[in-house]
């Protein structure tokens, strides 16, 4: 091989991968607007993301995947513990993850920026990126589900409870989040049937409910499943 | 030493180990909060992103720092004159540590761009700007006035003028986070995968070619050869980023096939550097240097191609994403490529600046290999995490926390390993700037 030849195959390489890149940047750019719904990126969702920016949230969190590992992927927050439990951890830290290994600084927010936060995140949720975050996945859920029935030997209500993220507001036995109440007694004083209604659709019961409503998250199997198993809590 | 104006690179080396110090200090501290709970007092003062922003920020500088004064160090011997303006490369310096300072202190105080690795607002950005175009300026006004070009110095310069290129697409505020993401990885995989290669190829090519004394036409056309490869794999490779955050489909396929390319260059440097040493005409002096430039191959393969690899096909990275596989894949990468390739530079020029033609290696053998074992404990121990925490949390479904739960103990183990990574390297900057002539009947 003569300098020559290598310096063509530098070359030839070199260009032929950045024609690709440039054209596929310019496709995306055409494509993202569909896929981020760039027609609901409003101003409080621009102020959110600079809200978020602002407090550095992304050194300790993920978000779509990126950023600091020590804190939760915030992708499909609402989607996970609902609006509510977002403005609960955001403004009492503290309080919200007093049972937690691990803490979060509370950063005296204001209203209008934990408004701002809460709107990002429903933008951001909305996204469609090739159904990431699997934990969050409504297609590939139950598949972690049965796992966990045939591995841990836990029933199909447990499994549910654990995987669809009833333990981000309620405990069980001390572990668990404190923005819903614990559950340990819950069995005593409701029947199967009665928590399937509320977890339904806890407003349709009771309409100062704080628990987002759960119809479109689980199946009918996993209401039954779930609401069986909580009733047995006792 | 051959030119009068090369002494400069030694401040740059000089300034930037104590800040490689100080970022493992901080990664301890870091691995602490992983393994213990830190009380709420301690995380409303000084909280953990606070913290990783000094990690990861005082990486980029401390490793910058290492190629600017490698470049002031290769340029004069490569174009046979002195530096164009010693006073510019003083004050770039000094500009650029005290933009640095200015950053960790704004930190402490929520001074902050709030992305990850881009941290510095964007007052700072400009300053850093204005250094590196005084840098550019100064290598190349070196270059011009020399005219006597040669491809070394031609793949040092593309490869620094992309880098400070990149940079610009940092700086603005995105009011889309997906166009965000898009243009974050400009900076960060076009860097490290693109013009930070584009680097090391030509300080490692000048290396090989000093320490082998094999001629400069075949170690040339290796480089083109090895550069050509980074690039067409890297550029498009950035495409494994894209898969998860709002971009078309159809980069599952385009980062797929091209980082499954990506260590291919890696392997052709590891087979180039073997080959050198085979072909070599000069006998090696510094036995350390050599090591050095060994071990910088061979962790750069470890680090970069085979773990890069494990994880960049989408099928895998599915569940291997934002996890701590990340951060093993990291950690052995950065200290595999950028680490070592600067401590090679520095084993081979700071003798040299200090008028010390072969070095006593005796103390600098056991910083190499303290560094090196604890690293790879480090990257395994990161990676069981990593790969627990994509088990329980990813294909489970179970919490964050549970996940994170069962990954403390590892967490635990990393801390250890990162105290030895400490020991390690305090032996070796320690070694570096009290580098001693070797005793003369080693040199027999």
């Amino acid at each position: 091989m003569t300098k020559k030849t290598a310096f063509w195959i530098f070359l030839l390489g070199t260009l032929s991968s950045t024609v690709l890149f440039l054209g596929l940047t310019w496709d995306t750019h055409r494509q993202v607007a569909t896929l981020a719904n760039v027609d609901k990126l409003s101003e409080p969702v621009v102020a959110g993301k600079r809200t978020f920016e602002k407090y550095n949230c992304n050194d300790c969190h993920t978000i779509l995947g990126f950023g600091g590992y020590y804190a939760p992927d915030l992708t499909k927050v609402v989607q996970r513990v609902g609006e509510e439990g977002i403005r609960f951890r955001l403004k009492s830290p503290e309080v919200a993850f007093a049972n937690s290994p691990r803490k979060m600084p509370n950063q005296h927010l204001s209203d209008r920026e934990v408004a701002d936060l809460v709107a990002f995140f429903t933008w951001v949720g909305e996204i469609n990126n090739n159904d990431w975050p699997p934990q969050d996945s409504r297609k590939r859920l139950s598949r972690g589900e049965q796992r966990m029935v045939a591995m841990v030997g836990v029933s199909p209500g447990a499994a549910v409870f654990q995987t669809k993220g009833c333990m981000n507001c309620h405990s069980l036995k001390g572990t668990g989040g404190t923005f819903g109440p614990a559950l340990d007694r819950i069995g005593s004083g409701m029947t199967a049937e009665e928590i399937e209604r509320y977890v339904r659709d806890p407003r349709d019961v009771d309409p100062g409910a704080k628990m987002p409503a759960q119809k479109d998250n689980l199946s009918e199997r996993e209401l039954d499943e779930v609401a069986r198993f909580l009733a047995t809590l006792k | 030493m051959e030119y009068r104006s090369q002494k400069i690179a030694y401040w740059y080396f000089a300034a930037a180990l104590p800040l490689f110090v100080l970022q493992v200090l901080v990664g301890l501290w870091l691995a602490v909060n992983y393994t213990f709970t830190v009380p709420q007092w301690i995380v409303d003062v000084f909280p953990f992103s606070t913290a990783r922003a000094f990690h990861t920020n005082l990486l980029v500088l401390w490793m910058l720092l290492g190629f600017m004064g490698g470049t002031y160090y290769i340029i004069p011997e490569e174009t046979k004159s002195e530096i164009y303006s010693e006073k510019l490369a003083w004050f770039q310096l000094i500009a650029l540590l005290v933009t640095g300072v200015a950053a960790l202190v704004g930190f402490l105080f929520g001074w902050t761009q709030g992305r990850p690795l881009l941290e510095i607002p964007m007052a700072l950005d400009f300053v850093v700007v204005v250094g590196a175009l005084v840098f550019l300026f100064n290598v190349g006004m070196t270059m011009l006035k020399a005219r006597n070009w040669t491809v070394i110095q031609g793949t040092l310069l593309g490869g620094l003028v992309f880098l400070a290129l990149l940079y610009l697409f940092g700086i603005p505020f995105y009011r889309n986070l997906v166009i965000d993401w898009y243009y974050w990885w400009w900076v960060i995989h076009l860097w490290v995968e693109g013009a930070w290669e584009l680097v090391t190829g030509a300080i490692m090519a000048f290396i090989l070619m000093k320490l082998t004394g094999v001629e400069r036409e075949v170690v040339e056309k290796w480089l083109y050869v090895e550069i050509g490869l980074f690039l067409f794999t890297g550029v498009a490779g950035t495409g494994h980023h894209y898969y998860w955050i709002g971009a078309p489909r159809y980069w599952l396929w385009v980062g797929g096939i091209f980082s499954a390319l990506e260590p291919l260059p890696i392997i052709m440097m590891v087979f180039d550097t073997m080959h050198h040493v085979k072909k070599r005409e000069a006998r090696i002096v510094n036995r350390l240097t050599w090591t050095y430039a060994i071990g910088c191959a061979v962790m750069h393969l470890i680090g970069a191609g085979v773990w890069g690899f494990l994880h960049t096909l989408p099928q895998i990275n599915y569940y291997t994403h934002g996890s701590q596989v990340t951060v093993s894949h990291g950690h052995l990468a950065f200290f595999g490529a950028y680490a070592l390739l600067n401590l090679t530079i520095f084993y081979y020029a700071m003798p040299k600046l200090k008028g010390i033609a072969a070095y006593d290696d005796s103390r600098g053998k056991i910083g190499f290999w303290t560094m090196c074992i604890a690293m790879m404990i480090m990257g395994l121990t990161f990676g069981v995490a990593g790969v627990l925490q994509s088990y329980i949390e990813r294909v489970l479904g179970m919490g964050y926390m549970v996940a994170q739960s069962y990954m403390r103990l590892w967490m635990g183990v990393t801390l250890v390993a990162g105290i030895f990574f400490l020991a390690g390297l305090l032996t070796t900057v320690v070694d570096l700037l009290t580098v001693r002539p070797a005793r003369a009947e080693a040199q027999a």
